[in-house]
């Protein structure tokens, strides 16, 4: 039997995907971003179309939301709501972008633009109370995704690790969809671990339809961090395991 | 040094009642094969919901369906999970003291707590306390096995006195050891007098280190046990044939077929941050060195595929770096059928193993090669 990929639908996910200027983009430093992210499992086999051929489930399957404020950047302040399913691509641990909203248009423009994230305008806000962190995107006038941290609880920011993304974008020279591994580096100064609860996930604003069930929650963290956005060092094919199909673009 | 057999028990999809039954017949058969040849262990793990990656949940299951096959080959937990939503400190105790009375006093105890958030939250466990679980259990279990009436009251359990019975057929107690996967854990293990049970390859000079670290260290513990035990163990892949490009290209493909299963696990740190998980455990290293670069062969270095004088070379290194049993995972996903396993075992026994073994022990191996 053959290996279990994901099996998402490129010729529908393929319309929406933002356009790439290339793969030289320089780095930015994004200092001091709040980042909340909450961990939680997901229904096996209905989420296996929601990654690319390119990368295999991971056991058990969990999805990654994440609300992040960047205080500084080259255009200033903004921030992005987005969920990720966690999958393998070929041994590595990655994360594929369903969909981010971004209250900041130059920022969506960029970060779509050099690192292909699929960002729709929204606003996305991070609130901050003693004790609870609460993340918020409101696209079209609506909620769609609010999350939250209970039980705050310090830990060593040394213990917090984020996977890479895998953004589906399409690349403005020739047209073709291309999977854009992003791989931020991260500088803690702070950490905090805590209890995870989704309290609004509209499935359709994130494109998931009715692939994502949640199920078991994991955890949530809160973390301040330099980021600093990369340089695109792999692609990949879209239609390929990424054994076969991943190109290095750059050291 | 020895050599042993270590056991995932993987079984690829689709599972029908006949695949799983298959695989254990032929893991069994292989371990009576081994036993003939003179391999000195047979350690299977405990592992949970791992699919196709592992299939092993009740090790003293298979271990004593190994005990009843064999005569001398001894049986191992590699190891048990000392975490109490897993496995009631007791009932450790007494399984171990009937597998151990039922192999003639062929047990070894390996002690752990799991690396997975797969396994760990499918418990609803929690990887803040399994390390400390793990220490209180590892503590507890020589005095269970060794005194009349055992009472105690400690942090995650407790229980009022009682007489824990059967005891363990070797005396005082089977030798106790510790699965090292994360870094500074074969500190753990010689800190409590308990063999290194090493589940990650490490190159030669890391394995070095740790050896060094370990003998230290151990010269001055307090053993939580009767006794000292001593040893290091390390894993490996085996695939042994007379053509070296043959064995190297089938010893990756076996390495390939397990490092794909070992990637889709969820490692504790990946899921859930805490200082429990400092690294992400077991897999890590087996996916790095089994598909790092090697020679112009292709083979990896340290790695037990080839020809015999190949893998005679890689052995006697991981001898002179001080590493005492060396075990090794046969096959992944059945990546390789049973005959050619085999023959894998029985080429090795004649051409390697009598390079390191006592004369008894090196005619036990012709003996049982031809």
């Amino acid at each position: 039997m053959p290996p279990r990929y994901g099996t998402l639908d490129l010729a529908t996910w393929g319309k929406s995907a933002p356009v790439i200027d290339g793969y030289s983009t320089e780095r930015w430093l994004l200092k001091g971003a709040q980042i909340l992210e909450l961990h939680q499992e997901i229904d096996d086999d209905p989420a296996d179309a929601l990654l690319p051929r390119t990368m295999h489930p991971v056991i058990p399957e969990y999805c990654i939301i994440n609300v992040t404020h960047y205080p500084d950047s080259p255009v200033g302040a903004f921030s992005i709501g987005e969920v990720r399913i966690a999958g393998r691509a070929g041994v590595r641990p990655r994360g594929f972008v369903l969909r981010s909203y971004c209250n900041s248009e130059a920022a969506r423009r960029e970060m779509a633009s050099r690192w292909g994230y699929p960002a729709a305008p929204g606003e996305v806000s991070i609130v901050i109370r003693h004790d609870r962190v609460i993340g918020k995107v409101v696209a079209g006038g609506r909620p769609v995704l609010e999350i939250e941290l209970t039980d705050r609880d310090m830990i060593s920011a040394a213990d917090i690790q984020y996977i890479s993304s895998m953004h589906l974008a399409r690349n403005r020279q020739d047209q073709k969809l291309v999977l854009v591994q992003v791989d931020p580096e991260y500088t803690f100064t702070k950490g905090e671990r805590g209890r995870p609860r989704v309290v609004t996930l509209d499935n359709d604003a994130f494109g998931a339809g009715n692939h994502l069930r949640l199920m078991n929650p994991i955890m949530a963290s809160f973390a301040t961090a330099d980021v600093t956005m990369p340089k695109i060092r792999y692609i990949c094919n879209p239609e390929l395991p990424a054994m076969q199909g991943t190109t290095k673009v750059a050291a | 040094m020895k050599f042993g057999i270590f056991y995932e028990i993987s079984v690829p999809r689709p599972w029908t009642r006949e695949t799983e039954k298959t695989v254990y017949d032929r893991c069994i058969e292989q371990v009576k094969l081994a036993d003939e040849l003179g391999f000195s262990n047979v350690w299977a793990v405990e592992h949970h919901f791992l699919e196709e990656y592992s299939h092993c949940p009740a090790p003293e299951l298979f271990l004593t369906a190994c005990a009843m096959v064999t005569k001398q080959i001894r049986v191992g937990h590699g190891i048990i999970v000392c975490v109490p939503e897993f496995n009631h400190p007791i009932k450790i105790a007494e399984r171990t003291a009937v597998l151990d009375i039922l192999s003639g006093g062929r047990l070894e105890v390996g002690t752990g707590r799991s690396a997975t958030w797969t396994e760990l939250g499918g418990f609803r466990a929690n990887p803040d306390e399994t390390k400390k679980t793990w220490d209180e259990f590892v503590h507890c279990l020589p005095k269970m096995w060794t005194q009349e009436r055992y009472s105690y009251q400690g942090r995650s359990w407790s229980m009022p006195q009682r007489t824990i019975v059967p005891k363990p057929y070797q005396k005082p107690h089977p030798p106790m050891w510790v699965a090292v996967t994360s870094p500074g854990t074969e500190i753990d293990a010689a800190e409590r007098g308990m063999g290194s049970l090493g589940l990650t390859f490490g190159g030669f000079k890391e394995q070095e280190e740790k050896v060094i670290r370990y003998r230290k260290i151990i010269r001055n513990c307090e053993p939580v046990g009767s006794f000292v035990n001593d040893k290091v163990a390390t894993v490996n892949f085996l695939y042994c044939h007379e053509d070296d490009a043959t064995g190297v290209g089938t010893g990756r493909r076996i390495a390939g077929a397990f490092n794909y299963l070992a990637a889709q696990l969820l490692a504790a740190r990946e899921a859930y941050p805490t200082k429990s998980y400092p690294s992400l455990g077991l897999l890590p290293s087996l996916r790095q060195e089994a598909s790092g670069p090697g020679d112009e062969s292709g083979a990896p270095e340290g790695i037990a595929i080839g020809n015999p004088a190949r893998i005679l070379r890689e052995m006697k290194k991981w001898e002179a770096v001080g590493v005492d049993q060396v075990n090794f995972l046969l096959n992944a996903l059945e990546t390789v059928p049973q005959e050619q396993v085999l023959a894998s075992l029985r080429l090795f026994a004649k051409e390697v193993m009598p390079h390191f073994q006592s004369k008894g022990d090196a005619a036990a191996a012709a003996a049982g090669g031809r």
